[in-house]
């Protein structure tokens, strides 16, 4: 058993010592693409806003579909830690601070978009309530300052939620490094001796977190969704958002948290702690968030079809038929057909099919947060308000770098911490390779 | 003074820590050390908590402050809404709610740093090196006690007792 | 802080049986409020600011083609959908029944834009130029809006200030002012014996988009189909 326990230490730790230069080679490139995407936020700080494509009457383009999805992606943690947590599912142990990792660094991603889509961002303060001499107070009832609320609410406790389980590790890697590494982890360790009581405390902070996470964290992709539902823009106002957004949240999550196992499992080493039984768990469950999102969105497309009021007849039509079909039915085939195939025929279901179909998920998550947003916009209410959209490179260049920005921070995060987490995967826990 | 006592499984760990009550130790002289957590059947280490009321209380009471706010500084400020009431509970209720649920996650994760023992003044106990897979009880006992408590935890099954 | 009653009560109506096409209200719009000129290249992109615009509508086939012209303006909606959605506060109902735009304090979400369900505002996506020698012709009534900031018809609040300054009661925002055809028709909805608050009551006085409820102050009058 002593001897399982170190072999478990051994192989969660050698990731955290000393960087290899395949690890450069990635990371370097990639933070210089994250470094043009903040020139290129600087440009339009700089120049204005115009420098964006978004227009007249597409007001929101790039920046709120990649703040949606963003979002959307923090919602892996949610479901992984706090889900499973509750329900006390054995094989999420290996799994939940990886997707705990992602829920942070995609909150802190997504959470600058609001700052970056705004005409005068070196203001977006004004949204705080805070006392001045002007006698000026945010608007409370407005769904972006509720927007506020939610994601610094999520934020702060996905943060708390990721770091409270990383204490007994850290304290752990305290005795077992030195220098500037040691003095970190001894200070984020607080004082962690392993006694009982803290592990008691500990267990049940963690599970309260759990449900409360789960709670604010349904709640911030509903308030996501209420941006648009509660305009009077032609489909946009529908009462269905709100769990769709949810939905689509969970399952771009889980798309993302696939795709992040599957890369540190074979770059980190990790395959007998990430085993096809993790996989094929997440992949049914991207199967079942698959057919959910497919129901909703049938929901929504088929009532507004069969409805045929003609303001969202004309968004319905510019969507299914007209300018936005080839980025619709592209959504459908990424977010539906393709999991469906390679995740609902099981002899093709394996870790490279759930890697694919998760890569198609993201695309198709992307491209519905697009669909959803421009198509409205572009047709509004009055005909001779009719519109359309085009990126500038300004907006490719930022969206492209949050990916960049992503893995550059989830890379660095599993450079200085174990990113399985060792105190909850005890040895006997480890599944063996099929 | 203490003794250190260390198990392989937490059965034993579990008779140990029985036997020891049974000789009149209080769950206070005894602190389990370990790597991971581990889960004794109920009535042998427990620590009664109070962390999910406070942590319901916080919730009500951040609830309560998030309306008062609001309302509040609707009519303090010299607000021009146009007709639109200055404070509309409904339009505003989500705001409330997530107040609501960082007061929850602010007593949480406060709770539990008061209640692990973290930010507290330590005391001068010793405290163990625990290594991986193995549970070590801490007993404080006085000098006289010291003889009946290691037989107690050698006949538990202990695999190792030592003064710390 | 409940709602000052004030006497007047701004609205505009328009008779779209006279209405030639002829923007010269665009043109007077844009002399009098200093509203940004665009150049080929933004307006193909959608950047042109018009806070009144001439909407053009085609009907039936050629030999029997009817055009129909509505110009179309901040309605100054009572229930406005754009007022609630401001994160700042930038936009809301004065007393007097319009619905005011402060600039200073536009942070350019442009949440509002996206509520409006006319489409008649519009968003300083830089900071405005002019080529010369427009900038000379600037009113000095009407601030410039900086670049980042919400921007639509105010019904000429200017002008309104001046007047009631001034203690007249004859007020023509600009648009109302230049029309050749006499179409247009502003005045005080809470007078009833005022122009607008006769026509506005009038057999062949319509709203657009009424039925969303927002409860524009401007009146459009056509032969009733």
């Amino acid at each position: 058993m002593n001897n399982a326990a170190q072999d478990v230490r051994r192989d969660l730790w050698r990731p955290l010592q000393g960087v290899s230069w395949r690890y450069l080679a990635v990371i370097l490139p990639l933070s210089l693409v994250t470094l043009w995407g903040l020139i290129a936020w600087g440009y339009q700080l700089h120049h204005g806003i115009g420098v964006a494509g978004i227009r007249r009457p597409v007001f929101w383009g790039f920046y709120l579909v990649d703040f949606v999805f963003w979002i959307g992606i923090s919602h892996a943690g949610t479901l992984i830690s706090a889900i499973l947590r509750l329900t006390d599912a054995e094989w999420r142990k290996p799994v939940t601070r990886a997707a705990e990792a992602i829920t942070v660094f995609a909150l802190m991603i997504g959470g600058m978009f609001p700052i970056v889509h705004l005409g005068r961002a070196w203001i977006f303060y004004w949204l705080v309530p805070y006392p001045n001499s002007r006698l000026l107070w945010p608007n409370f009832r407005s769904p972006l300052v509720w927007d506020l609320t939610a994601i610094s609410t999520y934020l702060i406790g996905s943060t708390i939620f990721l770091f409270l389980p990383l204490i007994p590790d850290v304290a752990q890697l305290a005795k077992h490094t030195t220098g500037w590494r040691r003095w970190l982890y001894r200070r984020l360790a607080l004082g962690w001796t392993g006694s009982d009581r803290e592990w008691h405390a500990l267990e049940r902070a963690m599970k309260l977190m759990a449900g409360i996470i789960l709670a604010v964290a349904v709640s911030v992709h509903t308030v996501v969704a209420w941006d648009f539902s509660m305009a009077v823009a032609p489909m946009w106002h529908s009462t269905i958002f709100g769990p769709y957004f949810v939905a689509g949240a969970i399952f771009s999550g889980i798309a993302a948290l696939i795709i992040a196992m599957a890369v540190i499992r074979k770059t980190m080493r990790l395959e007998q702690y990430l085993t096809p039984h993790h996989f094929n768990n997440l992949a049914k469950l991207l199967l079942l968030m698959s057919l959910l999102w497919t129901y909703f969105t049938v929901a929504e497309n088929l009532t507004a079809w069969y409805g045929n009021e003609p303001k969202e007849m004309a968004v319905f039509g510019a969507r299914a038929r007209g300018v936005y079909a080839p980025y619709f039915w592209t959504m459908v085939v990424c977010n539906f057909f393709v999991p469906f195939v390679l995740l609902g025929i099981k002899k093709l279901r394996s870790i490279k099919t759930a890697l694919i179909a998760s890569v198609t998920v993201l695309i198709g998550m992307w491209l519905e947060r697009y669909i959803i947003i421009i198509p409205t916009l572009s047709r509004p209410r009055l005909t001779a308000a009719w519109g359309s959209y085009a990126p500038s490179w300004v907006e490719i260049s930022i969206t492209v770098a949050t990916f960049t920005t992503m893995v550059v921070l989830y890379l660095s995060f599993a450079k200085l911490f174990p990113i399985i987490s060792i105190w909850e995967f005890k040895p006997h826990d480890r599944v063996s390779e099929s | 003074m203490y003794l250190k006592a260390e198990f392989r499984e937490k059965e034993t760990a579990a008779r140990a820590i029985l036997g020891l009550k049974a000789n009149g130790f209080g769950p206070d002289a005894l602190d389990v050390f370990s790597n991971e957590p581990v889960e004794f059947a109920d009535g042998v280490l427990d620590r009664p908590s109070r962390m999910s009321l406070v942590v319901v209380a916080s919730a009500l009471t951040f609830c309560m402050l998030a309306i008062l706010f609001v309302r509040y500084t609707q009519y303090d400020y010299p607000l021009v809404t146009g007709g639109m009431p200055l404070f509309s509970f409904w339009s505003t209720g989500v705001v409330f709610y997530e107040l609501t649920m960082l007061g929850a996650i602010l007593s949480a994760s406060a709770w539990f740093l008061w209640e692990s023992g973290l930010v507290r003044r330590r005391g001068s106990a010793p405290v163990p090196a625990v290594e991986p897979g193995v549970i070590c009880l801490r007993v404080r006992c006085e000098e006289e006690q010291t003889q009946l408590a290691s037989r107690q935890l050698e006949q538990a099954g202990a695999t190792r007792v030592t003064k710390l | 802080m409940g709602a000052k009653v004030s006497e007047h009560r701004w609205g505009m109506a328009i008779d779209l049986d006279r209405c030639t096409g002829c923007q010269a209200c665009v043109a007077a719009c844009h002399a009098e409020n200093n509203l940004p000129v665009s150049n080929p290249e933004q307006a193909a992109k959608g950047r042109a600011v018009h806070w009144i615009r001439v909407d053009r509508y085609y009907e039936g086939e050629f030999p029997n083609v009817r055009v129909k012209y509505r110009p179309v303006l901040c309605q100054q909606c009572d229930e406005a959908p754009c007022e609630p959605v401001c994160p700042v506060y930038a936009t809301y109902k004065n007393p007097e029944g319009l619905n005011v735009q402060v600039y200073n304090r536009c942070v350019g979400t442009r949440y509002c834009a996206n509520n409006c369900p006319y489409s008649v505002r519009f968003f300083n996506w830089f900071d405005p130029a002019w080529p010369e020698p427009l900038q000379l012709q600037h009113n000095p009534d009407v601030s410039i809006r900086e670049g980042g900031v919400m921007e639509k018809c105010t019904f000429c609040i200017q002008r309104i200030q001046r007047a009631e300054e001034d203690g007249s009661s004859d007020i023509q925002p600009a648009c109302v002012q230049s029309c050749p055809a006499e179409a247009m028709v502003f005045g005080d909805l809470n007078d009833s014996e005022s122009n607008v608050s006769r026509l506005a009551g009038s057999g062949r006085a319509t709203q657009l988009l009424g039925e969303l409820g927002t409860k524009p102050k401007v009146f459009y009058l056509e032969r009733a189909k």
